[in-house]
């Protein structure tokens, strides 16, 4: 075939895709709908929810997981462009990780020295990691499907910041469920969930973004 | 316009808005440029095998379009895919090569010629396709017909005809990635 000749039939192809940004819309609208429906009815919102969100060290937890996801998404929605690889800046992510770092060790300082070890442990690690996960599947799977409808030419990469951004989301939703309000606690157990899901996601990415 | 907007973004611009004359345009004037890529990095491929490569780049271009943002300048967007592609291409063909986005602007573009080059993978595709998709592929591009005619041959609605085509030129990537495997 020559080329002019594939030009031809090319042009005469009309049929749009959807701009990436609307797919991710459509998927994560219902994926994080279904999450806060899970959490409540699986779960139960914390009965202090409303007093929890004005407690600065509760309601941070929310806002760093939310921060995560809100940028990861941002920085995904880059990654799946061709020339993404180039352009797409990843250290907003390396900030919020540094300012959960740091308020980790706020938190290790300022807790009594017999208190620190029931403060980590806490009462519900189990739940965390599991919940934590399990809702993560629909919103990675949304931004996974995205960035496969684009062209991304960095996979592991945008497998990565896929798994930050859907895990972030979902443990921001979780907090509304969960009472652990040391940062001792959360940040290490919400950390580790969303490194797992993180880790899986830049693996299935690696394989399924190349086009 | 904006500053940035050179000749293909506004090109693409036009087409992206539905002008396939100006999409036809966009694509004839971008070939020669990824035939001189292709041509710089592969000449001991032969020129038939390099026209497979510039064609497969066409078809992720084409298939991939709804990903350049109209703020966006577009001859990043056209290199990182063609690097992308080009890399790929030459890494199934057992080469390894190594294409910084820097060395286009030096790459002279390469015209097709009076008698240009027939690639031999995408029409051994188009027959993996099923065939009424294949016909469809064969009749707009290979006979010049327009989807109407295309319609009226087949006793299809143009409705049905552009869906077809579509589905085939996603079908011809997928088709692509498998073969290459």
């Amino acid at each position: 075939m020559k080329t002019d000749d594939l030009i031809r039939a090319l042009a005469a192809d009309t049929v749009r895709p959807r701009p990436l940004q609307a797919t991710l819309m459509l998927g994560l609208i219902p994926s994080l709908t279904i999450a806060v429906a899970a959490v409540w009815l699986a779960l139960g919102f914390r009965a202090d929810l409303a007093t929890s969100l004005v407690t600065p060290v509760s309601a941070i937890r929310i806002l760093l997981t939310a921060v995560l996801g809100v940028a990861a998404m941002r920085i995904a929605l880059v990654l799946a462009t061709p020339e993404g690889r180039d352009t797409a800046r990843l250290w907003p992510l390396a900030v919020v990780g540094a300012a959960a770092i740091g308020l980790l060790a706020w938190a290790y300082v300022t807790t009594p020295v017999d208190a620190r070890q029931m403060a980590t442990v806490g009462k519900t690690i189990t739940v965390c990691l599991v919940a934590i996960p399990l809702l993560s599947i629909l919103p990675v799977a949304t931004l996974l499907y995205t960035l496969r409808q684009g062209a991304t030419t960095a996979p592991a990469r945008a497998g990565f910041v896929a798994g930050l951004a859907g895990s972030g989301l979902s443990a921001a939703i979780y907090a509304l469920h969960c009472t652990e309000d040391s940062p001792l606690f959360y940040v290490t157990w919400y950390g580790l969930a969303i490194m797992g899901v993180t880790l899986v996601s830049t693996l299935i990415g690696s394989r399924v973004l190349r086009w | 316009m904006a500053e940035h907007m050179d000749a293909w973004g506004q090109l693409l611009m036009a087409a992206n808005a539905g002008d396939a004359r100006a999409y036809a345009r966009f694509l004839q004037t971008v070939s020669p440029v990824l035939r001189g890529v292709v041509r710089a990095k592969g000449a001991s491929l032969g020129e038939a095998a390099c026209e497979d490569v510039v064609q497969e780049v066409l078809l992720a271009i084409h298939l991939k379009r709804h990903t350049w943002r109209p703020d966006a300048p577009v001859r990043p967007w056209i290199y990182a895919i063609t690097r992308y592609k080009v890399v790929d291409a030459f890494r199934t063909r057992g080469r390894k090569i190594d294409l910084p986005i820097e060395d286009f602007a030096d790459i002279l573009a390469a015209e097709a010629g009076p008698d240009p080059t027939e690639a031999a993978d995408m029409a051994k595709m188009i027959g993996m396709l099923d065939g009424r998709a294949a016909e469809i592929v064969r009749k707009i591009g290979l006979e010049g017909a327009s989807v109407a005619e295309t319609g009226q041959a087949l006793t299809m609605s143009e409705g049905a005809v552009r869906v077809a085509l579509h589905r085939a030129f996603k079908t011809l990537a997928i088709l692509r990635e498998r073969h290459v495997k």
